[in-house]
């Protein structure tokens, strides 16, 4: 039986940079096998819903590094593991409230945590109203390109 | 004299993005600035131009946590000026789509954004990890219940899309809702448990004077309609809130601070407000609730009574989903037929975190030529920043770390949703 695999976008579409995880899991979607679930999850808190009843995640989300230390459109990867996401990702423009971090933390605390692979893209601008920065902009078709291989590699790991 | 500056990036347990700075000097604060930015600003020119039909599904986006309180007040206010008379079995399906979303904001903060706060932990994850898991457990386990609600109600998307001027583009069926009546009785057999959990923080007392501000309704406990009151005996209605108060510029924030016009005082909205001025039509669990969880005796205008307030109010909404549910049959149409004229629509509904004001001028067409929106945590703002000048005062011989923590549960506690604004909050101490 082959993994089940859920592509989760996250941010707000109405804010600049941070729909860039959105628009990519919309990108990405007729690429992927049919198999794999697609989620545009909005600014809502429904990350920790969806962590459920899948073996692995792919998480696209716009993040700001809390030093400024990376360049708008840098993409960074992390796995998720039982402590959550790494700390630098901490703040990540995602599910507000609670944020994406926590999110995987508190799965992970609670014992249901699947395989999760994070993809972020450093925010520019995130002013509401405003599309992408063209840096971000530039960035996109590296992170669908980046999403739909992390789905290919997780469909041919074993379950 | 030394300078010290301690810059604190908290956490996304406030929703949006804000900063805090603090100067003490000799043992003083001589700077407080709490700054927040409002994408709802954004949002009110985005409007313009629109055709009103549009409306419902444009503001739902301003807030990931309370969609609906944004979505009803739009549609009530339009309904209101286009004087579209909808059925009573689409005044109880909108109640019933509040009380989900009550439910899953209240639960989400009691037990996940502030518990930790009372409890000494950074996180709800420290707080699950040492030793109370089953309470993290039931708040999820809770607030699940609500979030899906609102989804069977609202269409399975990001934020409802069902709803709309006149009605529902679809009306849940009674099997639909009906499928709820286990896990809504089963979280009313568990909410007396969160009233004893809230109890039995150590949860500080700050007995400041205020004044407190919330719809008022006599028949029902207020969501979606009703006139605006105060602890003080105000009385006014949606049609005249730009009168009583007003939104003023102050220089360290772009965001807007609300007050009362004739006082130029600040106020605060919100669940504890809401329970202070409607406590007559309160169900019986959540007068229970509100008992055991701080609230025997009123008036009560303690900032920190308002985890009291959201568990009470969170019993109500239980209650009275399962009240409607079971009674439920679908409006039948859905909607309702529209004609736009032209005026002035203004309304209010109580989001969890407080009274959130919209007005649309509309042409005859029902385009919308210009829209004001006012949200609970924008009034609550210059409020937020009298209780930390009030309330910091009492802790300033603490750690930066300690006084970082006070000040952030001060915050918290009002369940700033910033959405609108913020995703984490930063806090800056200056000690001179």
């Amino acid at each position: 039986m082959t993994a089940r695999v859920r592509v989760i976008g996250c941010g707000n579409p109405e804010a600049g940079d941070d729909a860039v995880g959105l628009l990519a899991v919309g990108l990405a979607r007729r690429r992927l096998p049919p198999e794999v679930e697609v989620v545009q999850a909005g600014m809502s808190l429904r990350v920790l819903d969806l962590l459920e009843d899948v073996d692995a995640v792919v998480i696209a989300d716009a993040v700001r590094a809390p030093s400024g230390g990376r360049e708008p459109g840098a993409i960074v990867r992390a796995v998720g593991d039982p402590d959550g996401l790494p700390v630098e990702l901490r703040g990540s423009f995602s599910s507000h409230g609670l944020g994406l971090a926590e999110a995987v933390g508190l799965a992970g605390v609670m014992g249901a945590l699947p395989h999760v692979v994070f993809l972020g893209v450093e925010a520019g601008d995130l002013t509401a109203g405003h599309g992408l920065s063209p840096a971000v902009a530039s960035a996109l078709p590296a992170l669908v390109d980046a999403l739909v291989e992390e789905v290919a590699a997780l469909a041919e790991a074993p379950a | 004299m030394t300078h010290r500056s301690v810059e604190v990036p908290v956490v996304a347990r406030v929703e949006g993005e804000g900063a805090l700075h603090v100067r003490i000097d000799d043992g003083q604060i001589t700077r407080l600035e709490l700054e927040i930015y409002e994408p709802p600003r954004f949002f009110e020119s985005f409007l313009r131009g629109r055709h009103f039909s549009e409306v419902a599904d444009i503001v739902p986006r301003i807030c990931g946590i309370c969609p609906v309180a944004y979505q009803m007040t739009a549609i009530h206010g339009l309904e209101h000026l286009f004087e579209v008379e909808v059925p009573e079995r689409t005044y109880e399906l909108r109640r019933i789509l509040y009380c989900a979303e009550w439910l899953e904001s209240h639960m989400l903060h009691v037990h996940l954004l502030a518990a930790p706060d009372f409890l000494g932990f950074d996180s709800a994850i420290e707080m699950a990890q040492k030793g109370f898991k089953p309470q993290v457990e039931r708040g999820l386990r809770l607030k699940r219940v609500g979030n899906d609600l609102m989804a069977a109600i609202g269409g399975r998307e990001i934020h409802p899309v069902s709803p709309m001027v006149g009605g529902f583009s679809r009306a849940a069926t009674a099997k639909e809702l009906r499928a709820f009546e286990g896990r809504l009785e089963d979280a009313l057999a568990e909410i007396l448990d969160v009233a004893d959990f809230v109890a039995a923080l150590e949860i500080p007392e700050f007995p400041r004077d205020a004044e407190l501000v919330s719809m008022v309704n006599q028949t029902d406990y207020p969501m979606n309609d009703g006139d605006m009151g105060s602890t003080r005996g105000r009385t006014w209605t949606a049609d005249t809130y730009e009168e009583v108060t007003e939104e003023i510029h102050v220089a360290h924030s772009t965001a807007l601070h609300s007050v009362f016009a004739d006082t130029r005082s600040p106020y605060f909205v919100g669940p504890l407000a809401r329970y202070n001025l409607n406590e007559a039509t309160v169900t019986p669990v959540a007068r229970d609730a509100a008992a055991r969880a701080g609230l025997a005796t009123l008036p009560n205008l303690d900032p920190f009574a308002s985890m009291g307030a959201r568990v009470a109010e969170t019993a109500l909404s239980i209650e009275e989903a399962l009240r409607l549910i079971r009674d439920y049959t679908p409006p039948d149409p859905p909607h309702v037929a529209v004609t736009p004229r032209a005026g002035s629509a203004a309304w209010t509904t109580e989001a969890p975190r407080g009274t959130l004001y919209h007005r649309y001028d509309v042409d005859d067409d029902g385009t919308i030529l210009e829209a004001k929106i006012v949200p609970p945590t924008s009034q609550n703002l210059r409020h937020m920043e009298r209780d930390l000048r009030e309330y910091l005062p009492g802790v300033l011989d603490r750690s930066d770390e300690e006084l970082t923590h006070a000040a952030e549960m001060v915050v918290r506690n009002y369940d700033p949703c910033i959405s609108c604004a913020t995703h984490f909050l930063r806090l800056d101490i200056e000690r001179g």
